[in-house]
This record gives structure tokens, sequence and C-alpha cells, in this order.
């Protein structure tokens, strides 16, 4: 009787990862929302990294999602599928546990530690990392460069 | 005792279907101590085994591929000066995002930069996180925008097929995910950040001495090439200029006393061999670029 208890709660757990699975968190520095699907369409909004975000609707590589009330597309790579949140299952104990698996994917080689390499380090050429980081284009920029080389638009309807 | 051990194989058996997920392991130990089957000892081990093997299992992340990558570029930057003339970075900046905006992944944490050494040396280098680093002397061997954008776009293969991690040795990045510990919440406590401090710098060294001084395997730059074409092919550019390219070190790979760049990138002819059946099996023929050419005799040094 207790096998057969212990293989519903098991095949249920694996039910409700498939049903909540259209959940994405923002792994870029800021992604941006935007009205269409296609590169340079109009910004809708900008999401900072690591807020989560629902799935409304897939096209391509684009899905649909809302932030902060402002809805439009947002391109697949800017985001990470998440796994379902267990700890709803549980509480106590488990939520503590799942908060921690989140702490620690931004765990590891953190801007901490590049601050402690670079007191290690002092020579290393930080000024000049920043210098090329600086060097920023518009997406108008870009998009003129595309026209006027006769490229193509990248990014799509698929 | 039956019912014990049959809780410890769904256990382990829901952590192998869901892909080793920690906290359903939690989740399942939890029930099992609250429902009496296991013990608090019992519980413990299973939460402990089931953390550890997600953390060793837990690939870098695109954050810390970014601050790792900072690191690599602030070394090599080191030991070069930047080019500074803006039209030229930015010619550079806008064939980069143009191609990267075709590739495999569009958009990455800090986004791609491109930067210009100043030096006559031949040499390309992609840090991890999206750095390129791309020598004058090799920028000025390029015949047409084709070709710049060819050893652009070999360079975004090496991001996107994440080249630079994978020279990090497995060793150090298990010990890296594991020096976190399991208590994650907070900052790092001093000897901790140490020890991570250590592992970043070794990790830093690995990446370094394959992008500066052994070079990729063969076949990562290969695989490196075959993405470039297919993003210039995606970003409307002709694909062949990665070909003619080739073609230009080959030559003078032949005449040369493979030092610098040729040691470190040798089977210039193989790689060649490859553009070109790799063109033939996908049909592309060569297209005009007469805007391109236009513009790219602008820019010519």
């Amino acid at each position: 009787m207790k096998k057969i208890v212990w293989l519903v709660l098991l095949g249920s757990m694996m039910m409700a990862a498939v049903a909540a699975a259209a959940t994405f968190r923002v792994v870029t520095e800021e992604a941006t929302i935007r009205k269409d699907r296609k590169f340079f369409a109009p910004v809708v909004t900008r999401v900072p990294y690591g807020e989560v975000l629902q799935e409304q609707a897939r096209k391509g590589d684009w899905l649909m999602v809302n932030y902060k009330g402002r809805q439009g597309w947002i391109h697949i790579s800017t985001v990470q599928e998440q796994k379902f949140d267990w700890s709803s299952l549980s509480g106590g104990r488990a939520a503590e546990a799942t908060r921690d698996e989140v702490a620690l994917a931004g765990k590891g080689f953190t801007p901490e530690v590049e601050k402690s390499f670079r007191n290690k380090n002092p020579k290393m050429r930080y000024d000049l990392v920043t210098q090329v980081e600086s060097y920023r284009l518009s997406e108008g920029q870009v998009e003129n460069f595309i026209r006027a080389g006769n490229l193509r638009e990248p990014g799509g309807e698929p | 005792m039956k019912n014990r051990n049959l809780l410890l194989l769904i256990v382990m058996a829901a952590f192998v279907l869901l892909g080793g997920c920690a906290e359903v392991v939690q989740v399942g130990t939890a029930v099992g101590q609250s429902s009496g089957v296991l013990s608090a000892r019992d519980k413990e081990l299973l939460d402990k085994q089931a953390m550890s093997t997600a953390q060793a299992a837990r690939p870098m992340t695109e954050k810390e591929e970014y601050y790792l990558g900072r690191a690599v570029a602030a070394t090599i930057l080191g030991q070069y000066r930047l080019y500074t003339d803006n039209r030229r970075n930015e010619y550079i900046n806008s064939i980069g995002r143009t191609i990267a905006l075709s590739s495999d992944k569009p958009y990455i944490y800090g986004g791609y930069h491109f930067a210009i050494l100043d030096t006559d040396e031949v040499n390309a280098m992609a840090c991890p996180g999206g750095l390129i680093l791309i020598s004058r002397g090799m920028l000025q061997r390029a015949g047409s925008e084709e070709e710049l954008a060819a050893i652009v776009a070999h360079e975004i293969g090496h991001i996107v097929n994440r080249d630079g991690v994978k020279a990090i040795s497995a060793a150090r990045w298990t010990q890296a995910v594991t020096a976190l510990g399991a208590d994650a919440a907070g900052r790092f406590g001093g000897r901790q950040l140490a020890e991570l401090t250590t592992l970043f710098e070794g990790s830093v060294n690995d990446v370094f001495k394959t992008i500066v001084v052994n070079g990729y395997s063969q076949e990562q730059e290969k695989a490196a090439d075959e993405s470039a074409m297919i993003y210039m092919q995606r970003a409307g550019y002709d694909p062949s200029g990665l070909y003619d390219f080739l073609g230009r070190l080959a030559r003078e790979q032949r005449g040369s006393d493979r030092r610098g760049f040729f040691s470190t990138h040798p089977g210039m002819t193989e790689r060649l061999e490859m553009a070109r059946s790799f063109l033939a099996a996908k049909g592309w023929k060569r297209m005009d670029h007469v805007a391109r050419d236009q513009r790219f005799n602008a820019y010519r040094w």
C-alpha cells in the first residue's frame, strides 16, 4: 500500500514539473522586451539580471512575457528556463534550500572574487578592459550598418 | 526496514529521473523524516549527497564566464597596447555586432565587445564572456569586409562554443564549486574567498595558456570555422570570405618560420580544405559585395 502512495507522490511531482516548465530567469546583465519579434523592434521595457518571467506564448526564438504590466517579446538567449519550485510542495526547510540554490547560481566567480583577484594582481589592466567594454554602438548604428552594407537583418520571423 | 529501503530507492530514482535536482531529494527526505521512515541522520546524509552532486555537476554560469573573461582580457591587455583609432574600432564593432546577432547566441551576459591590439603580430583572441581582441597585424591582412567578418565570426564561434571555458581543468572547476559549501547565503568567509580567488587565478591561467600560448585543438578551430561560415551566411556576408582569408594565412604559413600565430594555429591547409568542402556541401555560391567593398576601402590601412 505504502509503495503505491510513494509512487503516486513521485508521479505527481514529475507531472507538476512538466506543467510548470514555463518560467524563465534573465541571464544577461539586462534584457530587452520588444514590441515585435525583431532585434531592432521598439523597446517596451528593460529587465535586470535575475528577474523571473512567465512565458505567455512562444514563436521561434522569441517568448512573449509580461514584466510589471508591460507586455512584449524577449529573445530566448537572454533568459534561461527555470525548474519547478519544489519548496512550494513542502515549505520550511526545503524552501530555505531552494533559496540557497538560487544564491548558489550567483556564487562562484563573482564581483567579490574579481575584487580579491585584482587586489592580489594589481598589474592586471582592468582599466583597459573597462575601456573596451565602453565601446558601445546604438541599435540604430548597427541597423544602419546592416542596411548600408546590403546585409540581412537577423532574427525576424522564423 | 523494507519501507526504508523502498523510500531510499524512490528518492534516488527521483533524483536521477529529474536531472539531479537536489530540491527533489530534499522534499522526499523531508516527507520521509516526518512520516518516521527516515531518521534525521539518514535525511542529512541524503541531502548532503544530493547537494554536493548537484553542485559538482553545475556548469559555469554566464555571469561567472563574464568575470573570468574580464580577467583573461586584463591579463592579455597587460602585454599589448590598445589601438585607439575610433573610426576603425567602430567599424570592427559594427561587423562584430552584426555577426553576433546572426550567431547561435545573439545576447550574452555583458554583450560582445571587440578591440584592436596595436601590434604587427597576427593574432585574435576570444576571451570567455564576449571580449574579443584582434591584432592590427591580423586585420591588415584582410582583403575585404567579408574577410574581416570571417575573422570576427570565427572568434564569435569560439565564444558560442564556450571553447575558453572548456580550457579550465575539470578538477579545478569541481573544486571551485565544492568550495562554496552548503552555506551559500550572505558573503563568502575569508578562507572561502581566498580559496576561490586562488581557483579563479588558476582558471584564468588555464584559459590564458590555451588561447595565447598553446592554442585550441584542431577540432575546435574547425568547429569555429564552420560556425563562422554559418553566421556569415545568415548575416548576408559571403561565407567564402573565410576560405579566402584562410588561403592567405596558409600561403603565409608555408613561407614562415612557424612562430607566434602559426605555432598556435597549425594545419592551416587542412582548415582551408575543410572550408572548401563545407561551402561546396552547402551549395553556397560566391556573391557580389560591391557596397561592402567600397566601405572597406575607406577603412583600409
